[in-house]
C-alpha cells in the first residue's frame, strides 16, 4: 500500500516535472488457454489513445507519462480487465472468458437480481441484436427471439401493429402482454414510437413472477430498458444509417386474361346462360398486382450520444426512420422522429435521481386494408381483361363485379393520415437509507396527442359501388333532404380528430437486502402504485371542401351550406389502478432460493362488488450445480426452477359493469333523423378480473462453459374469461349499440414447453460464431365456455357466409370449424350410387362427409361440419447464427411456424370476379380432377366453408440477414473514430410456405377469433438495405 | 441532522402508505357526461328521448318483410350466391332448421324493440308531466307491434312486460302461451288506440288508426273475425283515411305519408351505411338488397338481387292488372322498351334469377346513402296502408257472414286499380285480392298459413312444423335449455 501511494506521488511529480514525455509498454494477451490473442483492444482508461492485439497476442502502446495509466483490455467475449499500469515496460495479460448471462443483471418487477438467482422463467433479448434485425418496430424485431413468445403481424402496411402472445391465446378479449419502458406502461399498439436502437435490453416475464404486476400480468410482462450511459467515460458518440428498398415477396398466380375468359364462359355456360365472351384470345391482359406493388424505399438515421461524468450518467439520442408503403408507395407512409434522454445522477451519497424521457413524433399515411373493400381485395378480385384505365383516360369502372373497385383509383383517392406526438418518460428519486435499504419514489407519465385527418372526396368507382361518394362521373355531389322539400349539396368531406391520453402513474418501494451471514440472504421489496388514465377527443366532420382537393381538407375551408351535415362528437373515459405490492426472497448458501409475491389491485373498471383482487405467487430454484455432490466436467451450471402464482387481467372496456344509455336511438320523424338515447351495453355488477393460474418448471443449464440450454414446462391456465358472449335474444341488448354484457365465463388451458440453446464458441482464435435457437410447442384448449352455450361464433367466411371459426369445450380457441369433402362427384351415376343424399349434388361438385352418419348431408345445421384445423401453430421455431471472421460478421435470423392453418378468405365468390390459377385445373368431366370442383355460376355447394378452403400456413422465414465489415482499428485510429462498420441486410429475402396468399406470417385482424382467417392481408415487404455504423 | 432528514423522509413514506388505504374513492370514477341506466327518467324530454330509442327498432322490418315474401310462393331468396344469407335460401327452400342466423337476429331485434319500450314503462311513474299519457300509449304500440312479429314467427315466446330481464333470469323464463301473448298485445293496443291521437303528433308517430288497425289485424290472425271487422270498421268509418288515386304513387318516396299511409316504418336518405350493422341503419336496406346486381341503365338503381318475386307471382295477376308491373319488374322487358337498351346491363346473382325484380321496394337511381350507397334507400315499408285496412275488413266481414259489406271493401280496391268490381262467392276470392293487392309487402306467407293455404302453395311446406318457424337453437341454450322447440324442428 504505501508503496502504491509512494509510486502515485511519483507519477504526479512525474506529470509535473516531465510534462509530456512519451513512454512505451510492450507486452502480450493470451486466453485461458494460454494462446496469443489477436485483436484485443487495448486503450488508455479516459483517452482515445489505444492499440490493438496482433496475431499472437502482441502490443506495443506509445503514451505519455504525465498521469496515473490504466489500461483496459477489451475483447468481445471476454471480460473486460482494467490494469494500473504503474510504469511498467512490459505487461502480460491472460482473459478470462465472459461468463455469458450468468452474472448479467437481470431487471425484474420493481427490483434487479443476477440471471444466476432468478426464479421465474425469463427471457432476456440485448438491444444489439433487436437492432441487427433493421425493423421499425420492437415487436417485429422481436420476432423468434424468445421461445414462448409468438408475435404476428397484424399488417404489412408501414407502422403496421404485431400482436404479441407470451404462452399462447388465453383469453378471448386482450391478449396483449403488459409492456413497460423503464417502468413506464406501454400498450403495444403505442409500440411504434419506441425507436429499436434506444433499447439496452429487454427482459419477457413469462410465469406467475410476473404477478408482481397483480390484475395486468395474466399475459405476460415485457420488461423493457433503454440505454443508460456510464460514470467517468468520455462521451461516445454514435451515428448509423440504413437506407434500402422494399417489395413485395410474393405475388398470386391470379388468371389472365385469355384464361379467365375461357373459364368465364366455362362458368356461364354450364348454367345454360350466354356466354360473356366472343374471343377468348385476350392475351396476358391487365396485371393490377404489377400497377399496385411498387418498389418503395426505407432509410433510417440514428445518432446518440452516451457518457458520464463522476456522478452524472447520460445517453442521448435522436433517430429519423422513413418507411413507403410496397402497397400504394407514399399513400401508405410511415415517419418517425425520436428523441431520447436518459440520464441519471447521484446528487449526492444518498440521493439518486433518474430521468428518462422519450419523445417520439409519428406521421402515417393508410390505405383500407384486411377485408372486403382493402385495395389488395380489390386487386385479387379485379378482372384482367379490364385496363387500369379506359381510352378516355377515366379509371376503369370493373363494373360487372359489384363491391370491387379500381384499387388505383382507390389509392389515389383515399387520404388518411395520422398525427402522434408521444412523451412518455419518468422522474426517480432513488434514496439509500441504509446500505442495505433503498427508497425508490417516481412518476411515470405517458402522454400522446392523436391527430387524425381523413378526406373523402367525392369520387366516382362506376354504377353501384359501395365507394360511391360522388353522384355520377362527373363528380356531381348528392344532395341530400334535410326537412321537407329542402335540399343540401353534399359534397367531399373531411374528418378530423384530436385525442389526447394521459396516463400518470405514481409508484413508491422499498428495496431492502441483506446477508445474514455467509449463508442466508433475504431480499425484500414492497411498495405501492397509483396509476390514473385519461383519454379524450373531440373530432369533427364538415361538408363541401373547395375544389373537391386534398389541398383545402381542413374543417376550416369547408363551404357547408348552413353546415346542416357538419357535426362534432367527443369522448372521454378515466380508468385507474391502486395497487400494493410486496416480494420476499431468501437464498441459502446460493444454493435453495425462494421468493414469494403477494399483489393486491384495486381497478376502477369494476364494480364496488369486485374492486379489489389479491394475487399471490411462489417460486424456487435450486443451483444443482453448487451442490458438493455436482461433480460433473462437462456441465458448468446447472439450475432447477419452479414457479406457481395467480395473476389477473382487467383489459375490458371501462364501465362494462353499469348499464349506460350508450345504445343508439335514432328514428325519423317528419323525415329527419331524430337522436333519442337507448340502453347499450347489458351492465353486470358482478363483474371481475379474470384469472390465470400459471405452474412453470424449469432447468437451465450450461455445457462446456459455451452451451447454455433453458428448458420451461408451464401450464398455463386461465379462468372467468372476460368477454361479452352471446346472451338470450330476450335480454333485449342486440338493438343498434347495444351488446352483451361483459360477463366472466369460460376457461382456457395453454400447455407448452419451451427450449432455448445458446452456443458461443471461437475456432483458431479468429473465428467466432454463436447459435442461437429456441422453440415452442404449444397446446391451447378451451376447458369450459359459458353456461347454456355449445359454442361462441368467430368469424365469418365468405359474404353474408357462416360462421368459419369457433371457442368450443375441447378445442383450440378459434378454430375452423365446417365441412369436410372427399373428392369430387365425377358422374351423376355415382351420385345416385352415394349411400348418402346430398341435396343439389351435379357431377363436378364436391362429395362431403357425413359426419353424423345420418345418410344425409346436413346444410342446415351444423351435425356434419367438423374441426377442420387451427391459426395457432404446433410449434414455432427461432433459430439466429452470428460469425465473426478478421472483421467481417454475418448473422441470420430465422423463424419457423408449424402446423398452423389458414383460411383463403380473399376470393370474392363472384361470377365475373379473377380467381387464383388453380381454378385451371378444376373439374370439366369424369376423370379430371378430384380436388378442384367445376366452377358455374349456378348456385352449387362448393362455396360453403369446408377444408378446400383451409390451407397449411405452416412456413419457414429467412426474417434477417446480415453481412458486416468492421475497418481495423488500427485505420482508425488516425481519424480518432472507435470504430466503422458497413453491413448489407435483407429482411424476409425468403419464406417457404405451400400457402397460396401473399403472407402466411397473419395476426388476428378483428379479435381473437379472426386468428388465420385471411381477408387479403398486406403483406410483409421484403427488404434489402445497407448501412453504417460509426462509434467515435 | 442527516438523521432528521432519514425520520423526516421515513415519516413521508408512512404518510403515503396511510394516504394510499385512506383513498378509496380514488376508484370511484364515473362516466363522464353519460348517463347512468337506472337515474335516467328525470324530466318529460328524458321519456321522449328513450321513446325514440324504441321506436328505432321498427327500421330492422326489412328482415321480417323479406321472410314473410322469400318463405311464401311470391319470391325467392336470391342474393350472390346460395351461401350469401344462407339462411333466407334455406327458408326459401323450405329445409330451414334451428341454425339460422336471420331468424336469430330478427328475434334479438324485436326483443330489443321490446326491451326499449318496457324501459320506459318501468319507469312510467318516474314523474308525471302532461302528455306523459301519449308517450306511454305509442311506448305500448310499439310493444304490442313487436309481440306480434314475434308471435307471428315464432308462437309461444317469453312474456316480459314492464320490466328488464338481467342475465341471470333469462334461465327462469319459460315460453308463454301465444295466446297469452295475444292477450297482452290485445290490451296494449286497446289502451293504447285510447290515448292516441287520430292525427300524427310528428310524420312517423304512432296514431289512433294505427293501433286499431294493428289490432284489426291481430284479431284477424286469431280468427276473432267480429272483433275484427268492429274494429277496423271504426278505422273505415273514421274518414281518416282514403285509397289514393293512383297505384303507382304508393312506392315512390316522394308520396309518402299520403292518405293511405296507416303505419309506415320511416326512413331517411341522409345516412346510409355500412353492411355491418344492418339495424343500426337509418335508411330501408330492403330496396339496396332487393336492387338489380350491378345493374347499369336508367330509372334503378344497383343492388344485391335478394327477395326476387316468381314467375308464379307475374302469372297471378290479370295481364290488365296494372298492379302486376308496379309489383313485378320484368327485366329483361323493360330494358328492351328502352331507348338505349344495347348499353342497360346487369349481372346475375349466383343465388338465383327469375327476371323479375321486387318493383314496390327497389333501389331507385339517385338513391345515394354513404358509405355504401347499394345498400339503403329513404323508401317507407308501409307497414298497414288503407287497402290493407280495407282488405281485412272485407275477409273478417265475409268470415262473419256479412258478404255485403266484404264485398263493397273488397270492390274500393279493385276499382281503384281500374279492375272490375266483382260479386264474392268465396273467402278465396278475398285471399287471392289480398296475395295481388299486397304482394311484395312482407305479408304472403304468414296470410297463406293463417288461412290454411300455405301448404297447398308452398313447396315443401309440412303441415304442423312450417306454420312457425323454430326458435334458433343458440337462443334455447341460452335461456337454460329447457324450452321445447317448435314441433317439427
Amino acid at each position: 500500500m504505501k508503496v502504491y501511494q509512494f509510486l502515485v506521488v511519483l507519477l504526479v511529480f512525474f506529470a509535473f516535472n516531465s510534462y509530456a514525455q512519451l513512454k512505451t509498454v510492450k507486452g502480450n494477451v493470451s486466453d485461458e488457454n494460454s494462446q496469443g490473442l489477436p485483436s484485443v483492444s487495448i486503450i488508455i482508461k479516459g483517452t482515445q489513445i489505444g492499440t490493438n492485439t496482433d496475431i499472437e497476442g502482441n502490443f506495443l502502446l506509445e503514451y505519455e507519462n504525465n498521469t496515473e495509466v490504466i489500461l483496459l483490455f477489451s475483447y468481445v467475449g471476454y471480460q473486460s480487465q482494467e490494469i494500473l499500469l504503474a510504469g511498467r515496460a512490459e505487461l502480460n495479460i491472460s482473459m478470462k472468458p465472459e461468463e455469458i448471462i450468468k452474472d448479467e443483471i437481470v431487471v425484474i418487477g420493481y427490483g434487479r437480481v443476477k440471471a444466476k438467482e432468478l426464479t421465474g422463467a425469463s427471457s432476456r433479448v440485448k438491444g444489439e441484436d433487436l437492432e441487427k434485425m433493421n425493423m421499425s418496430r420492437v415487436d417485429q424485431a422481436l420476432q423468434g427471439k424468445v421461445a414462448g413468445v409468438s408475435i404476428n403481424t397484424n399488417s404489412g402496411s408501414p407502422g403496421g401493429s404485431s400482436s404479441i402472445r407470451i404462452r399462447g391465446l388465453s383469453t378471448f378479449g386482450d391478449n396483449d402482454p403488459l409492456i413497460l419502458v423503464d417502468g413506464v406502461i406501454y400498450d403495444s399498439e403505442g409500440l411504434n414510437a419506441l425507436n429499436p436502437n434506444d433499447i439496452e435490453s429487454i427482459n419477457v416475464l413469462k410465469d406467475a413472477t410476473a404477478g408482481i404486476y397483480g390484475v395486468r400480468a395474466a399475459n405476460g410482462v415485457i420488461i423493457i430498458e433503454t440505454k443508460k450511459g456510464q460514470l467517468n467515460s468520455k462521451p461516445k458518440f454514435e451515428f448509423s444509417t440504413y437506407v434500402g428498398f422494399q417489395q413485395t415477396a410474393k405475388k398470386l398466380n391470379l388468371l389472365s386474361a385469355e384464361e379467365y375468359a375461357v373459364i368465364k364462359n366455362e362458368m356461364f355456360g354450364t348454367a345454360g346462360q350466354p356466354l360473356p365472351f366472343n374471343n377468348t384470345g385476350l392475351g396476358i391482359g391487365t396485371s393490377w398486382q404489377d400497377s399496385i406493388f411498387s418498389t418503395v424505399p426505407i432509410q433510417n438515421y440514428n445518432l446518440s450520444m452516451s457518457g458520464g461524468s463522476k456522478s452524472t450518467r447520460y445517453s442521448l439520442g435522436l433517430t429519423y426512420y422513413n418507411q413507403d408503403g410496397i402497397v400504394g408507395r407514399d399513400k401508405a407512409h410511415f415517419s418517425r422522429y425520436n428523441g431520447k434522454a436518459n440520464i441519471s445522477s447521484d446528487l449526492n451519497e444518498r440521493w439518486q435521481l433518474n430521468s428518462v424521457l422519450l419523445f417520439s413524433n409519428e406521421y402515417r399515411k393508410g390505405l383500407p386494408e384486411n377485408g372486403i373493400g382493402s385495395v389488395l381485395y380489390n386487386t385479387i378480385n379485379a378482372f384482367p381483361n379490364e385496363p387500369i384505365r379506359t381510352p378516355d383516360g377515366n379509371y376503369s369502372y370493373l363494373e360487372e363485379v359489384a363491391d370491387i373497385i379500381n384499387p388505383i383509383a382507390q389509392i389515389e383517392n383515399t387520404y388518411n393520415f395520422t398525427w402522434a406526438n408521444k412523451f412518455v418518460g419518468k422522474e426517480e428519486l432513488q434514496y439509500k437509507i441504509t446500505k442495505n435499504l433503498f427508497f425508490t419514489n417516481r412518476l411515470n407519465y405517458n402522454f400522446a396527442m392523436v391527430d387524425t385527418k381523413v378526406f373523402s372526396p367525392l369520387a366516382w368507382y362506376g354504377t353501384g359501388k359501395y365507394a360511391n361518394t360522388a353522384l355520377n362521373a362527373d363528380l356531381d355531389a348528392p344532395q341530400v333532404e334535410i326537412a321537407d322539400n329542402v335540399f343540401v349539396e353534399r359534397g367531399s368531406s373531411v374528418f378530423e380528430q384530436r385525442a389526447t391520453f394521459t396516463d400518470l402513474n405514481y409508484e413508491a418501494f422499498l428495496n431492502y437486502e441483506q446477508n445474514i451471514d455467509s449463508l442466508h440472504k433475504i431480499k425484500a421489496t414492497g411498495g405501492i402504485s397509483v396509476f390514473h388514465r385519461k383519454g379524450n377527443a373531440l373530432n369533427g366532420t364538415a361538408f363541401n371542401i373547395p375544389n373537391n382537393s386534398i389541398e383545402f381538407a381542413d374543417i376550416s375551408a369547408n363551404t357547408a351550406a348552413g353546415g346542416y351535415l357538419n357535426n362534432t362528437g367527443s369522448f372521454e373515459f378515466t380508468e385507474r389502478l391502486l395497487s400494493a405490492f410486496l416480494r420476499a426472497e431468501y437464498a441459502y448458501n446460493s444454493k435453495y432460493l425462494l421468493s414469494g409475491i403477494l399483489r393486491s389491485d384495486g381497478s376502477s373498471k369494476f364494480g364496488k362488488n369486485n374492486r379489489y383482487g389479491y394475487f399471490p405467487t411462489i417460486s424456487g430454484a435450486w443451483l444443482i450445480s453448487e451442490e458438493d455432490f455436482f461433480n460433473s466436467k462437462f456441465i458448468d451450471f446447472c439450475k432447477l426452477r419452479l414457479s406457481y402464482g395467480i395473476s389477473g387481467n382487467d383489459q375490458i372496456a371501462n364501465f362494462a359493469y353499469r348499464a349506460l344509455l350508450n345504445g343508439e336511438g335514432v328514428y325519423v320523424f317528419d323525415d329527419v333523423i331524430t337522436t333519442g338515447v337507448a340502453l347499450g351495453r347489458a351492465s353486470n355488477p358482478d363483474l371481475k378480473w379474470e384469472t390465470t393460474g400459471q405452474f412453470n418448471a424449469g432447468l437451465d443449464l450450461t455445457f462446456f462453459k459455451s452451451l447454455d440450454l433453458t428448458v420451461n414446462y408451464f401450464i398455463k391456465n386461465t379462468y372467468n374469461l372476460l368477454f361479452q358472449p352471446d346472451v338470450s335474444a330476450v335480454i333485449g341488448s342486440y338493438g343498434p349499440g347495444g351488446a352483451a354484457p361483459f360477463i366472466n365465463a369460460g376457461n382456457v388451458s395453454n400447455k407448452g414447453f419451451e427450449i432455448e440453446l445458446g452456443y458461443n464458441s471461437t475456432i483458431l482464435n479468429t473465428f467466432k460464431y454463436s447459435l442461437n435457437f429456441n422453440t415452442t410447442l404449444l397446446n391451447n384448449i378451451v376447458t369450459k365456455v359459458p353456461e347454456g352455450v355449445d359454442y361462441l361464433p368467430g368469424a365469418y367466411f365468405g359474404v353474408g357466409g357462416n360462421v368459419a371459426t369457433r371457442f368450443e369445450e375441447g378445442f383450440s380457441i378459434g378454430y375452423f370449424h365446417g365441412y369436410e369433402t372427399s373428392g369430387i362427384f365425377q358422374s351423376q351415376e355415382e351420385i345416385d350410387a352415394s349411400t348418402v343424399v346430398q341435396d343439389g349434388a351435379k357431377p363436378g361438385d364436391f362429395r362431403f362427409v357425413d359426419q353424423n352418419g345420418d345418410g344425409v348431408i346436413n346444410f342446415s345445421n351444423d351435425t356434419d361440419k367438423k374441426m377442420l384445423g387451427s391459426a395457432i401453430p404446433d410449434a414455432v421455431f427461432g433459430f439466429s447464427l452470428s460469425l465473426f471472421f478478421k472483421g467481417f460478421d454475418l448473422s441470420a435470423n430465422l423463424y419457423a411456424a408449424i402446423g398452423q392453418e389458414i383460411i383463403r378468405n380473399y376470393e370474392r365468390n363472384q361470377p365475373y370476379a379473377n380467381q387464383l390459377d388453380y381454378v385451371i385445373d378444376r373439374w370439366t368431366g369424369p376423370g379430371t380432377s378430384n380436388i378442384h370442383p367445376r366452377l358455374t355460376v349456378e348456385p352449387s355447394r362448393n362455396n360453403v366453408f369446408s377444408n378446400y378452403y383451409v390451407e397449411d400456413g405452416s412456413f419457414l422465414r429467412l426474417r434477417n440477414i446480415q453481412l458486416g465489415y468492421t475497418l481495423p482499428s488500427k485505420l482508425l485510429k488516425k481519424a480518432k473514430t472507435e470504430s466503422l462498420r458497413f453491413y448489407v441486410a435483407a429482411n424476409n429475402l425468403f419464406t417457404i410456405t405451400k400457402y397460396k396468399g401473399f403472407d402466411p406470417d397473419i395476426g388476428p385482424t378483428a379479435g381473437t377469433l379472426s386468428s388465420g382467417v385471411d381477408f387479403g392481408f398486406y403483406p410483409q415487404a421484403k427488404t434489402i438495405m445497407g448501412g453504417v455504423i460509426l462509434k467515435f | 441532522m442527516k438523521r432528521l432528514l432519514i425520520n423526516s423522509k421515513l415519516l413521508l413514506l408512512a404518510l403515503t402508505f396511510l394516504g394510499f388505504s385512506g383513498c378509496k374513492k380514488f376508484l370511484d370514477v364515473n362516466p363522464p357526461y353519460g348517463q347512468d341506466a337506472e337515474n335516467y327518467f328525470q324530466t318529460p324530454d328524458d321519456y321522449e328521448r328513450a321513446l325514440v330509442g324504441a321506436y328505432d327498432l321498427l327500421q330492422a322490418s326489412f328482415l321480417s318483410v323479406w321472410i314473410g315474401e322469400i318463405a311464401s310462393d311470391n319470391t325467392i331468396a336470391g342474393g350472390e350466391s346460395a351461401n350469401d344469407t344462407e339462411g333466407l335460401h334455406q327458408i326459401d327452400a323450405m329445409t330451414h332448421g334451428a341454425v339460422n342466423n336471420e331468424l336469430r337476429s330478427l328475434m334479438r331485434w324485436n326483443y330489443a324493440g321490446i326491451t326499449r319500450a318496457n324501459y320506459i314503462l318501468e319507469f312510467q311513474n318516474s314523474i308525471d308531466f302532461s302528455g306523459k299519457d301519449q308517450i306511454l300509449a305509442e311506448a305500448k304500440f310499439l310493444r304490442a307491434f313487436y309481440y306480434f312479429e314475434l308471435v307471428k314467427f315464432f308462437g309461444d315466446v317469453p312474456l316480459v312486460i314492464d320490466r328488464r330481464i338481467g342475465a341471470s333470469e333469462v334461465t327462469q323464463l319459460d315460453r308463454s302461451p301465444k295466446s297469452e301473448v295475444y292477450a297482452q298485445i290485445e290490451q296494449d293496443l286497446i289502451e293504447s288506440a285510447a290515448v292516441l291521437p287520430v292525427i300524427a303528433r310528428a310524420k312517423g308517430s304512432a296514431t289512433k288508426g294505427a293501433a286499431q288497425s294493428l289490432l284489426g289485424k291481430v284479431y284477424l290472425y286469431q280468427n276473432k273475425f267480429s272483433q275484427s271487422a268492429q274494429i277496423l270498421d271504426e278505422v273505415i268509418n273514421s274518414g281518416t283515411y282514403s285509397l289514393i288515386a293512383d297505384y303507382a304513387d304508393l312506392f315512390s318516396v316522394a308520396n309518402e305519408n299520403n292518405s293511405e299511409t296507416v303505419f309506415d316504418v320511416q326512413y331517411s336518405g341522409a345516412e346510409g351505411g355500412g353492411y355491418g350493422c344492418l339495424v343500426c341503419l337509418e335508411g330501408n336496406a330492403g330496396p339496396g338488397f332487393h336492387g338489380i346486381r350491378q345493374y347499369n341503365g336508367p330509372v334503378y338503381g344497383d343492388g344485391n338481387s335478394y327477395n326476387l318475386p316468381t314467375q308464379n307471382l307475374y302469372d297471378a295477376f290479370a295481364s290488365n292488372d296494372p298492379r302486376r308491373d308496379l309489383t313485378v319488374l320484368d327485366i329483361d322487358a323493360f330494358i328492351a322498351a328502352q331507348p338505349n337498351a344495347a348499353s342497360i346491363t346487369y349481372a346475375v346473382g349466383a343465388g338465383g334469377h327469375t327476371g323479375f325484380y321486387n318493383n314496390k321496394y327497389i333501389k331507385r337511381q339517385g338513391e345515394i346513402g354513404l358509405p355504401d350507397d347499394d345498400l339503403t334507400s329513404p323508401v317507407n315499408y308501409r307497414v298497414i296502408r288503407y287497402a290493407d285496412v280495407l282488405l281485412m275488413a272485407a275477409e273478417a266481414h265475409f268470415q262473419n257472414g256479412n258478404s255485403g259489406s266484404a264485398q263493397n271493401y273488397l270492390n274500393q280496391v279493385r276499382n281503384r286499380v281500374g279492375m272490375s268490381s266483382i260479386n264474392i262467392s268465396s273467402v278465396q276470392e278475398i285471399w287471392n285480392e289480398r296475395r295481388l293487392e299486397l304482394a311484395c309487402e312482407g305479408h304472403r306467407f304468414f296470410d297463406l298459413v293463417r288461412t290454411g293455404q300455405a301448404a297447398t302453395n308452398i313447396s315443401g311446406f309440412q303441415l304442423n312444423k312450417h306454420e312457425l318457424f323454430p326458435i334458433p337453437q343458440i337462443e334455447i341454450d341460452l335461456a337454460g335449455g329447457k324450452w321445447n322447440q317448435n314441433s317439427g324442428y
